[in-house]
């Protein structure tokens, strides 16, 4: 019998650098794994939590529609879902019709103090939205405007212009000048050059305004509790409130109205997601 | 189409930097003419106060005889073509092609039409419904002469359209784009910083340095009759050895130093051109690289003895450096970008592969007699007479 005494040819520099790269990766990938179940447990928790009664959540075994049935007959939680869509929507609309000609002016323009308007728009949103608060209510309600959604938007709208100014001539300053000069030789006006070509090359940026803004907007609960009096236009978080403010608070009734909350949030950002980081990685590759 | 006249026109930029200074100009209707000039030099300012993006300090500027000082560049109607091309980017070719045309209010139709036939003088006929990112350089550039010649502009302006492209690109649509401009017959103003598109493209080449026109005329006539060393030295590839040399008279005939060489000047120059009749006075010597020949070391006329100190062999030509012995104090004048320096008086002669030529050679080179060119040694301006 012949035995195969043939050295076992011995690991190449290409190999050892594939086999650290398959260990880097798995390594990264085991790491991912830890953070996506981090993120996700809490949904996780309010899902389960929320398919429970409250003796159920008690006692930790069964499942049941209680909760959502609670939830619905506690407070008008479709309204409150449609109340803060327009309010948001409302808000962003807003925002991006300041927004973007705001910052197509200070990337393209040349005019006088340019460079300390900008800085004093961008140093607002320096400025914390408790820090202004209460000035704030004073002057909406010198309007009258604390009923509806009205004071709610021009609050919001506010407060999220000065970071979409800042994004959009960040954004703007690196579309090529030519792009705009040869709309302006084709025969548009500067605000047609904005809106037919600057905009539809901005979607990454809009998309980042759209879903930073909703997820503040529509997760924010001081200025729904202040502004709006009205207890039909209240937005769901103010409605969340009111669930949690009670004598008794059911936590899975609590846990179905969150996970109410929440879904919107998400489903904005999966839809930009691809486009949100682009938007927040702009210029560094320049 | 119309006629394009540059009256006087100057452009100050904020901190007094005047970037174009009294241009006066003329492009006839259908005219090809050629902005030269290294960079700073306000070819591009030029072209883009023409186009109404930029402001005119001071001056008249016309097109088909209406003065367009403050005329909206929408209204100028002109269409130009730009260095990146600047197509918009989520538009089809189609639709970069036809964007002016809507702008305007054409049917849709008629848009199509046009866009077509565009399409067919560019060979675009196969990319309308590709976006921009999807095409070559080439491509997109030819999309960007697409943009403008749907409109039958009456002018067209093109800033350095082909500066984007590799040199073999660059080449095929140097032809391409003159044989569009001849098609259509609109009055053109092309501007680059390179000479060989000038020489090649050109009807008229009007060279500027410093916010100076310099000189406008033929590309063969710019070439062959340079107004001033600047010219002289821009034009040409590799440029005209600009040698500074003094005035030596002898026995009634005008001769030059070139440190301790003396170099005999045909007696014909005297009477083409004003050249100084006192001795060491300093005066410009211009020799193209091809006027150079080397010959036996007892050939008569305007000869310079050399040394070889470098061959660059290009297949087609050699290009050889040559030290002029016995230099001294003389010097040579180059220009970086629009800055005159000094160098060590070094001739480039053009010769062929077949020279047997090697560096450290010692060799009698012969200037033609017939192509010498002469300017002042102070102001540069060439001393032929009629041409200053």
């Amino acid at each position: 019998m012949s035995v195969d005494t043939a050295p076992v040819p011995a690991d190449t520099p290409v190999d050892r650098r594939a086999r650290a790269r398959r260990v880097g990766r798995g390594a990264l990938f085991l790491v991912m794994v830890g953070v996506a179940v981090v993120m996700l447990y809490p949904f996780w928790v309010m899902i389960v939590d929320s398919l429970k009664s409250e003796n159920q959540f008690l006692s930790g075994h069964g499942f049941s529609w209680a909760s959502w049935r609670t939830l619905t007959s506690t407070i008008p939680i479709a309204q409150e879902v449609v109340s803060s869509t327009i309010i948001c929507a409302v808000s962003i609309l807003l925002i991006l019709l300041v927004g973007l000609p705001a910052g197509f002016a200070f990337a393209k323009l040349k005019f006088r103090a340019s460079g300390v308007i900008f800085l004093a728009i961008v140093s607002a949103m320096m400025v914390p939205l408790q820090a202004i608060l209460m000035p704030e209510f004073v002057n909406i309600t010198r309007l009258g405007l604390t009923g509806g959604y009205t004071g709610a938007v021009l609050v919001y709208a506010a407060l999220g212009t000065p970071f979409s100014v800042f994004l959009f001539a960040t954004y703007f300053r690196g579309v090529p000048d030519e792009l705009i000069e040869a709309g302006i030789v084709d025969g548009l006006g500067y605000v047609g050059a904005l809106w037919r070509l600057v905009v539809p090359v901005a979607i990454p940026a809009i998309a980042t305004v759209t879903v930073l803004q909703f997820i503040q907007i529509w997760d924010d609960l001081l200025v729904g509790l202040l502004f709006i009096q009205n207890t039909s236009e209240r937005p769901i978080t103010v409605g969340l409130a009111v669930l949690a403010a009670g004598r008794t608070t059911s936590i899975p009734a609590l846990m179905a109205g969150s996970l109410v909350s929440a879904l919107p949030a998400m489903i904005v950002y999966l839809i930009f997601q691809r486009y949100l980081v682009k938007g927040l990685t702009m210029g560094i590759d320049r | 189409m119309a006629e394009i006249t540059f009256s006087g026109v100057t452009k100050v930029f904020a901190g007094n930097v005047t970037a174009v200074d009294n241009l006066d100009l003329h492009v006839a209707d259908g005219e090809f003419m050629v902005l030269v000039g290294p960079s700073g030099c306000g070819k591009t300012t030029a072209l883009r106060m023409l186009a109404g993006l930029e402001e005119i300090s001071s001056g008249t500027l016309s097109i088909g005889g209406r003065v367009v000082n403050h005329v909206l560049p929408k209204d100028r109607d002109v269409a130009m073509v730009f260095q990146n091309y600047a197509l918009y980017p989520h538009m089809t070719v189609a639709q970069n092609m036809g964007f002016a045309l809507k702008i305007r209010g054409e049917s849709k139709s008629e848009v199509e039409r046009k866009v077509k036939e565009a399409a067919a003088i560019l060979r675009l006929g196969d990319y309308l419904d590709r976006r921009p990112r999807a095409l070559s350089g080439g491509q997109r550039q030819r999309v960007a002469m697409g943009r403008a010649i749907v409109r039958s502009p009456q002018a067209f302006l093109m800033d350095e359209p082909l500066s984007n492209l590799d040199a073999q690109l660059r080449v095929e649509m140097r032809v391409e784009i003159a044989r569009i401009q001849r098609l259509l017959g609109v009055a053109t103003v092309y501007v680059t910083h390179d000479q060989i598109e000038a020489m090649t493209m050109g009807d008229r080449v009007a060279v500027m340095r410093g916010g100076q026109l310099q000189q406008v005329a033929p590309p063969q006539a710019l070439y062959d009759r340079p107004a001033n060393e600047f010219v002289a030295g821009f034009m040409g590839s590799p440029p005209m050895n600009l040698v500074r040399a003094r005035t030596s008279p002898s026995q009634g005939r005008v001769g030059l130093a070139v440190g301790d060489q003396r170099l005999d000047v045909p007696g014909a120059y005297g009477a083409s051109h004003d050249l100084p009749r006192e001795e060491g006075a300093e005066v410009v010597l211009g020799v193209r690289p091809e006027d150079i020949v080397v010959v036996g070391s007892d050939a008569g006329g305007p000869t310079l003895k050399t040394r070889v100190e470098r061959r660059e062999a290009l297949g087609a030509e050699i290009l050889v450096h040559l030290s002029v012995a016995d230099a001294g104090a003389a010097s040579s004048v180059a220009y970086d970008e629009d800055v005159a320096v000094a160098r060590p008086t070094t001739l480039v002669a053009r010769m062929a592969p077949q020279a047997r030529v090697e560096v450290g050679d010692v060799l009698m080179v012969r200037l033609n007699d017939e192509r010498l060119h002469f300017f002042d040694g102070s102001c540069g301006v060439t001393l032929r007479r009629g041409d200053a």
